[in-house]
């Protein structure tokens, strides 16, 4: 196990090598640069140089690639030239918010995910099968920003039920948090749902065939029984690593929905970043989601390995 | 001798004709108008951004010694008046008594100075203030500016609203750039920025309105403030800022499209504003390059265009056909040497181009990926197509093709709004022009025009200078205007005696119960 994990520990230190260098080399990949935001289209290249100057943009780049890899080594992200503060406290604070998003989405995708999917798996074949497995591919089809959209048009204009957008600390007002995530959350949820209930239904048919499903039946259990506590663990270890991924791509797709809801969450602030060429943010947040995907992975390969021991002897 | 320009009557003037409406309505205090914007303003530091976005919130916390009036002339804001020397190279602005900042300090001389002298370093149009020599405070409610040469225009660079030259505190005036306290002496003070979510400022109670000024007038006049707060909201997704306003939890969407307009005008609780002229819409060429090099290649395409085509697909149901490089009823506004505008004539530009070098090569038109330029784009390829001009569009982000842009090479052609500049006036309009800055290639006639501007005193010669300037524009084509286009703005009915402007005023306006 020790073994195992030092591989994988070795892996992740390589990606993240890998991503620091992408990271940085960003300056030279996008064109344009941040005195765009703050300067409007009859701004001269002098005022542009002037202004690069003021943020510092001027140095040689190397100069900066150096400064780049010092600062995160010590655990700095930088210094947002628009926020005008840590990148680090910037992305601090804003985690919590999407944090909470992909997590309420998470539970939600999972729930309903599982749920469809033995609905499905027991009902193997039958017309409630054939309308989950519809509603899934739905799920998965449909763009969140559109669903977003639609969302917002029925629960909030037409039946005033729930705010638009915005974001509702949890230690202000939990009703006023719940309201305010109920709408970006599902709406999140939705493709996952799809997703997961695809795999549930797949593992959980390959567990119905089994011998010892067969014996529960033949002791005399309620199917209900059956399918729950003989079935389901058994059916979890691929839906776990479904859901590592789905936990990984909640965080990907919380980038657009805080957009369509106006979430002031970790996505934002990179596409805000990525709109004004606001390089520390853009660096130390593509950094710090690569940190987070990593994480996520070590976690499930951990779990995996732990629950099915085949995993670590490979 | 010196002679006084008693800018204050004029103010007068112009303030009560700008108030004469709605002030007989019934006012009340209190309330939060929540105004959803595209986007966050990249800085609150009024000096160091000329983004519109941050204008839009600035202008209610700051105030300059000279602000526009509703017509974008110079009026005196915190100045009380000035006095020119003879020469035309001394003002000296007496600064009113009694203003206060918000956080309680009063105004002084000091301040002035102070926050002129950082705007030299580090305002983002620096370039505003490069005919001050010394900048002095003569007492301590008097500051004395001494120029290096005479400027026409220099009470037009003091009031610009651009990056405005914002006067704060003296100590935070000492502070760099994006490191201030919020701290004005305007309509409203600063309460919360909460990054990618709102702003918040609230009415300052000891603000001391301009004893000089009736009514709303412009950027400047009498900032009676009724609101308790205001919040702009950012909100980047059209269709959520929408659904924000029907649902009531946005009272002014500070730009709307025209189908959304549309489908809220029969709504007897909304109001639709039409901001007529907000803009020109501008199709550069770059000078630095064949065949846009070439005067005869650029005569052609300026009389192949259709513009109203253009300008009906790229701002359906908002523009004006104007070939005027001002707006309307701006005081050097005229038609004078705009005859060639608009010609639409593919003959006589395909006759133009087979006399210039054009060989059939691939052009690059870039643009960025805002809906109205990239339409623009398409309908002059299309047009152009026409008369046998081959174009690639090259559509990018704003950052990417604002740099390009500026670069002697890799485009041809170029598309987007003029907003600001017509608004503050000839020099303004001129200046994107002079030392070929955006043509990429100096134009003589241009740069010699703009510096006999500058030192021309006499509003007659300088009224003739512009002709002469915009005359050369379409003579040489160094340019095309394509028309004027405007914004939509969308209110409740509950925002009493709000009229648009250039940034959306919150001084003057009230919410009904």
């Amino acid at each position: 196990m020790v073994r195992f994990l030092a591989k994988r520990l070795a892996g992740a230190v390589v990606v993240l090598a890998i991503v620091s260098l992408l990271s940085f080399a960003i300056i030279w990949l996008v064109p344009g640069d941040p005195t765009a935001a703050f300067l409007d289209a009859s701004a001269t290249p002098e005022q542009a140089e002037r202004l690069r100057r003021e943020l510092g943009l001027d140095k040689p780049i190397l100069l900066q690639m150096l400064e780049w890899y010092s600062r995160i080594l010590r655990g700095d992200l930088g210094h947002s030239i628009l926020l005008n503060r840590s990148v680090a406290a910037a992305i601090l604070e804003r985690l919590p918010i999407t944090l909470s998003l992909a997590g309420v989405a998470l539970v939600l995708a999972i729930l309903a995910g599982v749920a469809a999917g033995l609905v499905a798996a027991v009902n193997h074949n039958r017309w409630l099968d054939q309308t989950v497995m519809t509603a899934a591919l739905f799920g998965l089809s449909v763009p969140d920003f559109w669903l977003g959209i639609m969302l917002i048009l029925l629960f909030s204009v037409k039946l005033g039920a729930l705010p638009t957008g915005g974001f509702v600390p949890l230690d202000e007002d939990p009703v006023g948090w719940l309201r305010s995530i109920a709408l970006p959350a599902t709406t999140l949820a939705v493709i996952q749902v799809g997703f997961i209930a695809r795999m549930t239904r797949a593992s959980m048919l390959e567990v119905l065939n089994q011998d010892f499903m067969r014996t529960a039946d033949a002791k005399g259990l309620t199917r209900l029984d059956v399918v729950l506590r003989h079935g389901l663990p058994n059916a979890l270890v691929p839906i776990l690593t479904v859901a590592g991924i789905v936990a990984g791509a909640l965080l990907g797709g919380a980038v657009i929905i805080e957009q369509v809801f106006a979430i002031p969450g970790v996505g934002r602030l990179i596409i805000g970043g990525i709109l004004s060429r606001d390089y520390p943010v853009i660096q130390g947040g593509l950094l710090f989601v690569a940190v987070i995907y990593l994480g996520v992975n070590l976690v499930v390969d951990v779990l995996y390995a732990a629950i099915d021991p085949r995993v670590r002897l490979q | 001798m010196k002679r006084w320009i008693d800018v204050g009557l004029a103010a007068l003037g112009a303030a009560i004709i700008a108030s004469a409406p709605g002030t007989a309505l019934a006012q009340r205090k209190g309330g939060d108008v929540v105004i959803a914007i595209v986007q966050a303003p990249p800085s609150l530091d009024a000096q160091v951004t000329s983004a519109q976005v941050a204008r839009n919130v600035t202008l209610h916390i700051y105030e300059t010694l000279y602000a526009r009036d509703e017509k974008a002339k110079p009026v005196p804001e915190l100045a009380e008046g000035v006095k020119i020397s003879e020469d035309g190279k001394t003002y000296v602005f007496p600064i009113r008594r009694g203003v206060k900042f918000h956080n309680g300090k009063d105004l002084d001389a000091n301040d002035v100075v102070a926050s002129l002298e950082r705007y030299r370093k580090v305002g983002a149009s620096a370039a505003l203030l490069n005919a001050v020599d010394t900048i002095r405070a003569t007492n301590s409610h008097e500051v004395t500016i001494a120029l290096k040469e005479t400027q026409s225009i220099f009470l037009d660079n003091l009031s610009s609203p651009r990056a405005p030259i914002a006067i704060y505190p003296a100590e935070e005036a000492a502070k760099p750039a994006n490191q201030i306290n919020y701290i004005g002496t305007g309509p409203f003070r600063f309460v919360e920025y909460k990054p990618d979510s709102h702003v918040k400022i609230a009415r300052f109670d000891g603000y001391v309105p301009n004893p000089n000024a009736t009514g709303r007038d412009g950027l400047a006049g009498k900032k009676e403030v009724f609101l308790d707060s205001v919040t702009f909201r950012f909100m980047p997704e059209a269709g959520a800022r929408n659904a924000a306003f029907e649902a009531g939890e946005v009272q002014l969407l500070e730009t709307a499209d025209g189908p959304t307009a549309k489908r809220l005008e029969s709504n007897k609780n909304t109001v639709i504003y039409k901001v007529l002229p907000f803009a020109f819409q501008v199709i550069k060429f770059n000078h630095a390059q064949p065949p846009t090099s070439d005067v005869t290649f650029r005569l052609a395409v300026q009389a192949a265009l259709d513009m109203e085509e253009v300008m009906a697909i790229s701002y359906p149901d908002i523009y004006q056909m104007d070939g005027a490089w001002l707006y309307p009823g701006a005081p050097f506004y005229t038609n004078e040497g705009v005859s060639k505008y608009n010609k639409a004539d593919l003959e006589a530009g395909k006759a133009l181009l087979a006399k210039s070098g054009y060989k059939g090569e691939k052009l690059t038109f870039i643009v960025d990926n805002l809906r109205a330029n990239m339409d623009t784009a398409t309908v002059v390829q299309q047009r152009l197509k026409d008369i046998g001009v081959n174009i690639e569009l090259s559509v990018a982000d704003w950052p990417t093709v604002s740099k390009a842009g500026f670069t002697p090479t890799g485009w041809h052609f170029w598309t987007h709004g003029y907003g600001i500049e017509p608004y503050e006036g000839p020099a303004s309009v001129m200046a994107p022009w002079v030392n070929g800055t955006s043509q990429q290639k100096r134009d003589e006639t241009i740069d010699r025009l703009y510096a006999a501007l500058n030192s021309a005193m006499d509003e007659r010669k300088a009224r003739q200078l512009f002709v002469e300037f915009q005359a050369h524009m379409y003579d040489d084509a160094v340019a095309l205007k394509a028309g004027n286009y405007g914004l939509f703005q969308i209110g409740t009915a509950k925002l009493k005696n709000f009229t648009p402007y250039r940034i959306p005023r919150m001084w003057g306006v009230w919410l009904e119960q």
